[in-house]
């Protein structure tokens, strides 16, 4: 049976592109304009994955309105954020809601159809029983790459599917510069370098939150950003 | 020129008040004075008319006879009869009064004087060596021994001549001698004495006019040795002398009959010699001579008409009165002349008119009277007009002063805080004088809007990079989205290449959005900004690592000094030097070098970045750092004028100071960043 992906976009071009591309990929799509409709149909029945643009016609936050509300009835839900608005405050306060990921609509299609593709592999894996040859350990950290999860210290850090692709690209070689080109191949995504700041700025915290002392990240002025490990 | 200075120069127009009233005055004052003549012309008229009654009193004509109209004599009349004693110190007379004549020794002083028909002569000679007559010596003189003498010549024509000879055999009583054609005798109506003085000697005669002529002439003959033959001075260069003139007696008591008192009346002859003489000219009166206020004098002579000095008022003491006026007066016109005292300001007004008698000019009158209302008048107000502008005038001068002040005060601090406001590029909030009523209250308010459209406008143009992106990415979605399904069709080799063309296009209108958002964002960033102590040293060696790779064709140079620490946000500061090497590769040519600088100073960090290249022009290196501006060619694509907006952006999350300057070989922009960060 086909996955079933809603869309709440209020721009009917792009509502149709996008709605062309996830049923070329096999999907089953159901595009809603605004945000009733969508909550009516979903009160209805969930669908399997959510992408949301954050401005809805008139209703300027009626995204994050619709992810609050969702987020509630279905706790597991991957939500997408896909929105015009690229600013950092938006960002964080989608993440905040409990988005999945929050993309801008830079993002191309085949990109758009990856990370879609990757979070419904992230919910098959976390469904599956638990797989050693998918993990990756680099000294505390350790990388379920199946499931896209990491841990530190044995508990698990709340990471988003981008910023878990940022840690994978520069866990898997510790030592190695990545500079950001590298890193925004790694979390396919175009992603500027205030973002990719802001991104490993999260990361970090996320890791601090568990680890006070976690220094594992070294930056490399005007290269990229490194994994150390502890010899 | 200031504006304080620009009122303290219009108060100095108040002077314009002493002006015009020193001019009233002397307005006043001429036009009283002419007043004055005028009154004075028509009684002069009258009393000419009257005295043309009296016109056969007049001297007639002189004999048509060439050789008798010789030099006159002129004889005063004496108010009492000097002694006759050789001296002249009693003689009422004013020593300007006495005549000269040049003689070989020294100056001869004489003078002619009428008191009760009786003639009186006085003659001072200088004389190195007085001789004496010899007791048989002759009167004639014209053979030795020969003697100093002086002789009077009387002729009455058309009668022949006669001398009266004064020759001193010693010093006292002199006999005089009658000498005519008859031979000579002794005249005992005559008494003179003979004096020796210091270089020469005085003779003092009396002599009855009823033995005189009209005619009368004085003759001094000098020798220095009785064996010398005589020089002989004399009043009359022609072969007989001229017409005694003197007071008419009938003239005089018709004058005197006339005259009214505080004015002077003059006759005088056909020639201007003074026939008659009445009446005296008010003196000023103590009070007045006593206040000679010399500042005031000063003033008053220089602000009012002048006039000739009233000396030449008093009748002429040689006898002939020669003023201009008088001359117009005897060729038949009446005319009028004035005169001020230049010791007390006295003026006196003085008219002439000609004696007309069966058509001929037989003579003149001259009526004079003094101005002392009219100067009075003229001091006190002048006095009081001075001061009381002069008052008002410095009273004016400290009122302009003052209100220039408080007013270049209003605007200076008016136009400082439009500056200010300016310079913060903030909407200011009440400007000085904004409630006030006035233009300058105008002007405030018009400042005010302006700043705050400035404001507006500035603001705009500071959001306008992030507003336009945001509106333009949703339609870029739709195009990328498109082209994204768009390959996805089967699409001929064509509409492939199209296709890619197009993606191709959008991909670069998506990267001048982001960069045009990199602003915006870089703003959110830097309000979270958080700092940590950062060794600058490294970060720029490291940074600059990276920029050899990505800009191979530059070089590089690090002139750093070892560890310069600072608390930075890292990536804030990486992404300013990035933007200011961005802008010193896109002005320096391919192979010369760039150079990152690190330097302490003091308690703060100089970053520089220096490159060779063109200079800023100088219009630009205020408004560089703003928003949107580009110095580069119009034709470079994708740069907007931000990057060096947003350096200045995390420069000023830092407090650091951002500059541009023309160096010798290029432009040198500096960071001075703190070297401790203070949390705001």
């Amino acid at each position: 049976m086909p996955k079933r992906i809603a869309i709440v976009e209020d721009e009917a071009a792009i509502r149709d592109n996008y709605t062309a591309a996830f049923q070329r990929e096999g999907y089953s799509v159901d595009a809603y304009e605004a945000r009733q409709p969508a909550m009516d149909a979903f009160s209805a029945r969930l669908p399997d994955l959510v992408v949301i643009d954050v401005n809805l016609k008139n209703d300027v936050e009626g995204g994050f309105e619709l992810c609050r509300e969702l987020r509630s009835q279905a706790p597991d839900l991957p939500i997408i954020f896909l929105t015009a608005r690229d600013s950092e405050f938006d960002a964080v306060s989608g993440l905040r809601l409990g988005a999945d990921d929050y993309l801008t609509k830079d993002i191309s299609l085949p990109h758009l159809m990856a990370r879609v593709a990757a979070l419904f592999r992230r919910l098959d894996a976390m469904q599956k029983p638990d797989g050693n040859e998918s993990r990756l350990s680099r000294g505390e950290l350790e990388i379920d790459v199946a499931r896209m999860v990491a841990l530190w210290r044995g508990q698990p850090v709340g990471l988003t599917l981008t910023e878990f692709w940022l840690v994978h690209a520069l866990a898997r070689y510790p030592g190695h510069v990545k500079n950001r080109q590298q890193l925004m191949d790694a979390a396919q995504a175009v992603l500027d370098d205030n973002t990719i700041t802001s991104h490993i700025k999260r990361i970090r915290k996320k890791f601090a939150a568990i680890d006070s002392d976690f220094d594992a990240i070294e930056t490399v002025y005007g290269m990229g950003y490194r994994w150390l490990v502890d010899s | 020129m200031n504006l304080k200075r620009q009122l303290l120069m219009v108060s100095v127009f108040t002077l314009i008040l002493p002006w015009a009233g020193c001019e009233f005055i002397r307005e006043t004052e001429s036009a009283l004075r002419i007043g004055q003549q005028q009154m004075l012309s028509g009684t002069a008229r009258a009393i000419a008319e009257s005295m043309q009654q009296y016109g056969e009193r007049f001297p007639g004509q002189p004999v048509n006879d060439d050789h008798l109209t010789g030099s006159r004599l002129y004889a005063h009349s004496l108010d009492a009869a000097p002694t006759i004693d050789g001296y002249s110190d009693d003689w009422p007379i004013p020593a300007t009064a006495f005549g000269s004549l040049s003689g070989t020794d020294g100056p001869i002083d004489y003078a002619l004087g009428i008191y009760r028909n009786q003639l009186y002569l006085y003659a001072r000679v200088a004389d190195r060596n007085v001789v004496y007559r010899q007791r048989n010596g002759s009167i004639a003189n014209t053979d030795a021994p020969f003697a100093d003498r002086i002789t009077l010549t009387s002729i009455s024509p058309p009668s022949d001549a006669q001398e009266f000879v004064f020759s001193a055999e010693a010093p006292g009583l002199v006999v005089a001698y009658r000498v005519n054609r008859n031979g000579f005798r002794s005249e005992p109506l005559i008494r003179a004495i003979w004096q020796d003085g210091a270089g020469g000697y005085q003779l003092e005669a009396r002599v009855p006019m009823s033995i005189l002529g009209s005619h009368l002439g004085l003759s001094i003959s000098n020798t220095d040795a009785s064996d010398e033959e005589p020089v002989r001075q004399a009043t009359f260069n022609t072969r007989y002398p001229g017409r005694l003139v003197t007071a008419v007696r009938d003239l005089q008591s018709v004058a005197e009959s006339i005259v009214q008192p505080g004015m002077r009346l003059l006759v005088t002859d056909r020639d201007g010699w003074r026939i008659g003489e009445a009446g005296a000219l008010t003196q000023p009166t103590s009070r007045e001579i006593d206040r000679p206020n010399p500042w005031l004098s000063l003033i008053y002579g220089a602000l009012v008409e002048e006039g000739t000095s009233d000396a030449f008022a008093e009748p002429d003491p040689s006898g002939r009165e020669r003023q201009p006026y008088v001359n117009e007066a005897l060729s038949g016109t009446a005319a009028a002349g004035w005169f001020r005292s230049p010791a007390s300001g006295t003026a006196v007004v003085s008219v002439a008119e000609p004696v007309v008698v069966d058509g001929e000019i037989v003579g003149a009158i001259i009526l004079q009277q003094g101005t002392d209302a009219i100067l009075s008048l003229t001091n006190e107000s002048l006095a009081r007009l001075l001061n009381v502008t002069l008052v008002a005038t410095v009273v004016v001068a400290a009122l302009l002063l003052g209100y220039a002040t408080w007013l270049s005060r209003r605007i200076r601090r008016l136009s400082i805080a439009a500056e200010n406001a300016l310079d913060a590029k903030v909407s200011p909030g009440q400007l000085p004088s904004a409630s006030a009523g006035d233009e300058i209250g105008d002007l405030s308010r018009s400042f005010s809007n302006v700043l705050v459209q400035l404001g507006e406008y500035n603001e705009y143009l500071r959001t306008l990079a992030s507003k336009l992106s945001h509106e333009l990415r949703t339609p870029l979605a739709i195009v990328t989205s498109s082209l994204d399904n768009l390959e996805h069709e089967d699409l001929s080799d064509a509409s492939a290449r199209y296709t890619a063309r197009a993606k191709d296009g959008a991909d670069r209108l998506r990267k001048i959005l982001a960069a045009m958002s990199e602003a915006s964002r870089v703003e959110e960033l830097v309000k979270s900004v958080e700092v940590q102590r950062v060794d600058l040293s490294v970060l720029v060696s490291q940074s600059v690592a990276a920029y050899r790779d990505i800009y191979p064709e530059r070089e590089f140079v690090v002139e750093a000094e070892p560890d310069v620490a600072a608390d930075v946000a890292p990536e804030l500061i990486v992404q300013m030097l990035d933007k200011l090497v961005d802008n010193a590769v896109d002005f320096s040519a391919v192979g010369e070098a760039i150079t990152l600088s690190v330097k302490r100073d003091d308690d703060r960090v100089l970053l520089g970045v220096h490159n060779r290249g063109p200079k800023l022009p100088e219009s630009m290196r205020d408004r560089l750092f703003d928003s949107m501006i580009s110095v580069r060619d119009a034709d470079s694509d994708e740069h907007l004028g931000l990057g060096l907006h947003i350096a200045k952006i995390i420069a000023e999350a830092h407090r650091a100071e951002i500059a541009a300057e023309n160096v010798n070989d290029g432009v040198l922009f500096t960071v001075h960043l703190w070297e401790g960060l203070q949390p705001r």
